[in-house]
């Protein structure tokens, strides 16, 4: 049987190309109104959808933000080779533990690779490395052509901004409308007020959340929460998007809206690297899968399940 | 710039609303800081003004003896003026200090006298009271002085009294000082400490935000601001009660009585100054309590 993965388009490109239609957008006239949105959850079949079910939308690619005129200078430059590189990283806590121990792999742009491992198996630590959360103790650590390690620290928000996170637990400002949120990530980089108004109405309707712009976040469901999360860190068009456990807190339909986001946020060349515990989603995926144990490496799929053998 | 400036206003303004509690608790301690900062400047100021006022009054006199000539007066005189540590010099001659003296007590005992037995005085302000030695060891060799057993040199002066007095000012000083330093610290440690209650309610967010690639002075602009208006807020609110404390109960009491506490009232520090450094020091007590605050949970 064909994967789901062979299916789809094998090269993803990265789309922040100037687009004549989204041009002519009135820039306060809120979402494009040609974007396809996955709205809500009710449309994906329960309890088990199949692999055709999931993708049964098509998959289209995510139309280009009309914002990427005077894109600023990136920091990261994976034009330059692999998105991110491990060689030898060994991260030891203080007190000995070793969460990462001689890892070494290499993510290439534009791949979306599944972080898979029992719960202390390093997956976070993975992660917070990723964003320089953490530092690592030994090896070599590259993110988009940077060396991690000579990254001088007032630099490290710089980085982030091109590296959108997503959270198990959201991490939404708790006291902030969802489009203030999503403004939030924009106004960091000092993006102007009317290209903001511009770019969070497109990136909400982009995520099916048009409706509840003015909402806080402890109004929506743990889905449409996840949904902002993912507005937010998608919405200054990430090289690198990184998901620690998105669907973790989700049940199994929701999570398939979300895993559908990721995917086609994916499928705009963005590199997207997710960690989870969800069987069933990398399953059906047939991604690249990479397996962490004790914090060792212990298996790098090209086309993998959760578990070894199970493909 | 104003656009940035514009934002973080906002985002101070927003977060004053959205932490109601913890923002009054903030203004109040910097209210309660600042009016004890009033009034001891207040008490400080005017005790300094006290202290100079005696120190004027330090001043020493010289007796010329009775049978002077007047050309022995002048010289005397001219000889006092030329000293480098007078301040100034008043001369009175004998009928004058007679008339002065009757007035004090009372004509009658003088009236006895077949003579005028008061000499002639020169009253000399030295310029600093610590230097009243220095002009009566060099005066004291001319010939014009009226010598007895009260002025053994021709002069009146109480070195003793001189001395603790000066001590005793320089103590009050320094104590004051002091007082006035721990004053300080314990205002920017109680509205730290306050605004350190209310960043730690707002931790996680300041960790998405940081999360998100928002800089560190990003995410410390909207607190220093925030500082700034729990500071102004608070340091005009105590002005404001210092003023009022002033009308109703200071200037009521100092109405009641003579006492000299009114001549020397408007000596102290004026109001206006007062309350403009005040309420600068609130202002800027509250911006750095704010940001320093805030630095440990920035930490990477």
């Amino acid at each position: 049987m064909d994967t789901l993965a062979d299916a789809l388009d094998p090269t993803p490109q990265r789309n922040i190309a100037l687009s004549s239609a989204n041009d002519a957008l009135p820039p306060d006239e809120g979402p494009a109104p040609e974007v396809p949105l996955p709205s809500g959850t009710g449309e994906f079949p329960v309890p088990e959808p199949t692999a055709d079910d999931l993708w049964a939308e098509p998959a289209e690619e995510l139309p280009p933000l009309t914002s990427e005129r005077g894109r600023r200078r990136s920091m990261l430059r994976p034009g330059e080779g692999p998105m991110v590189v491990f060689e030898h990283v060994t991260k030891t806590y203080p007190g000995g533990v070793n969460a990462l121990d001689d890892v070494s792999l290499s993510i290439d742009a534009g791949e979306f690779v599944f972080l898979v491992g029992a719960s202390g198996s390093g997956k976070s630590t993975f992660i917070r490395l990723l964003i320089r959360e953490l530092e690592i103790s030994e090896g070599r650590m590259m993110v988009g052509a940077r060396d991690l390690a000579k990254l001088h620290k007032g630099k490290i928000p710089l980085l982030r901004r091109e590296i959108g996170c997503v959270f198990q637990d959201y991490k939404l400002l708790p006291r902030r409308s969802v489009y203030e949120n999503v403004a939030y990530a924009l106004e960091v980089t000092g993006d102007s007020p009317r290209s903001i108004r511009r770019k969070v109405p497109e990136m909400l309707a982009l995520v099916g959340l048009a409706e509840k712009a003015t909402r806080l976040p402890t109004e929506l469901s743990g889905g449409e929460q996840q949904r902002v999360s993912i507005a937010r860190a998608f919405v200054n068009h990430p090289a690198l998007l990184i998901a620690d456990e998105p669907t973790g807190n989700l049940d199994p339909e929701t999570s398939i809206g979300i895993m559908q986001l990721l995917y086609r946020i994916n499928r705009t060349g963005t590199t997207v690297v997710m960690a989870t515990h969800d069987r069933d989603l990398v399953d059906k995926m047939q991604m690249r899968v990479i397996e962490l144990a004790g914090g060792k490496l212990v298996r790098d799929q090209r086309r993998g399940a959760y578990q070894a053998g199970e493909s | 710039m104003g656009r940035r400036f514009r934002f973080f206003s906002l985002e101070a303004i927003r977060s004053i609303r959205a932490n109601a509690a913890i923002s009054f608790a903030a203004t109040a301690t910097v209210l309660i800081a600042i009016a004890t900062l009033g009034i001891f400047l207040a008490v400080f100021s005017w005790s300094q003004s006290q202290i100079n006022g005696q120190k004027d009054k330090l001043d020493l006199r010289a007796f010329i003896k009775l049978d002077a000539t007047p050309t022995d007066m002048e010289a005397a005189v001219k000889a006092v003026q030329s000293q480098s540590n007078v301040k100034s010099v008043v001369f009175k001659s004998r009928d004058q200090v007679l008339v002065e003296a009757r007035k004090e007590f009372g004509g009658d005992i003088l009236d006895l006298l077949a003579e005028n037995p008061l000499p002639a005085t020169i009253t000399i302000k030295p310029d600093d009271p610590k230097n009243q030695q220095k002009i009566v060891d060099a005066l004291a060799p001319l010939p014009y002085w009226l010598k007895d057993k009260n002025s053994p040199n021709g002069f009146s002066v109480n070195q003793k009294t001189t001395r603790d007095f000066l001590s005793a000012a320089k103590v009050l000083r320094w104590g004051a000082f002091g007082l006035m330093l721990i004053l300080v610290i314990a205002a920017v440690l109680l509205i730290g400490n306050t605004i350190r209650l209310s960043i730690f309610a707002r931790r996680r967010e300041v960790e998405v935000m940081r999360l998100v690639g928002a800089t560190n002075w990003f995410i410390r602009w909207p607190f220093v601001i925030e500082g700034l208006i729990f500071g102004l807020i608070g340091a005009i609110a105590a002005v404001v009660l210092l003023i009022i404390g002033k009308v109703t109960v200071i200037d009521h009491i100092l109405n009641l009585s003579t006492s000299p506490l009114q001549q020397q009232s408007d000596s102290t520090i004026g109001l206006p100054p007062l309350a403009l450094i005040l309420i600068i020091s609130g202002a800027v007590l509250g911006a750095l309590g704010s940001g320093i605050t805030l630095r440990r949970f920035l930490r990477v």
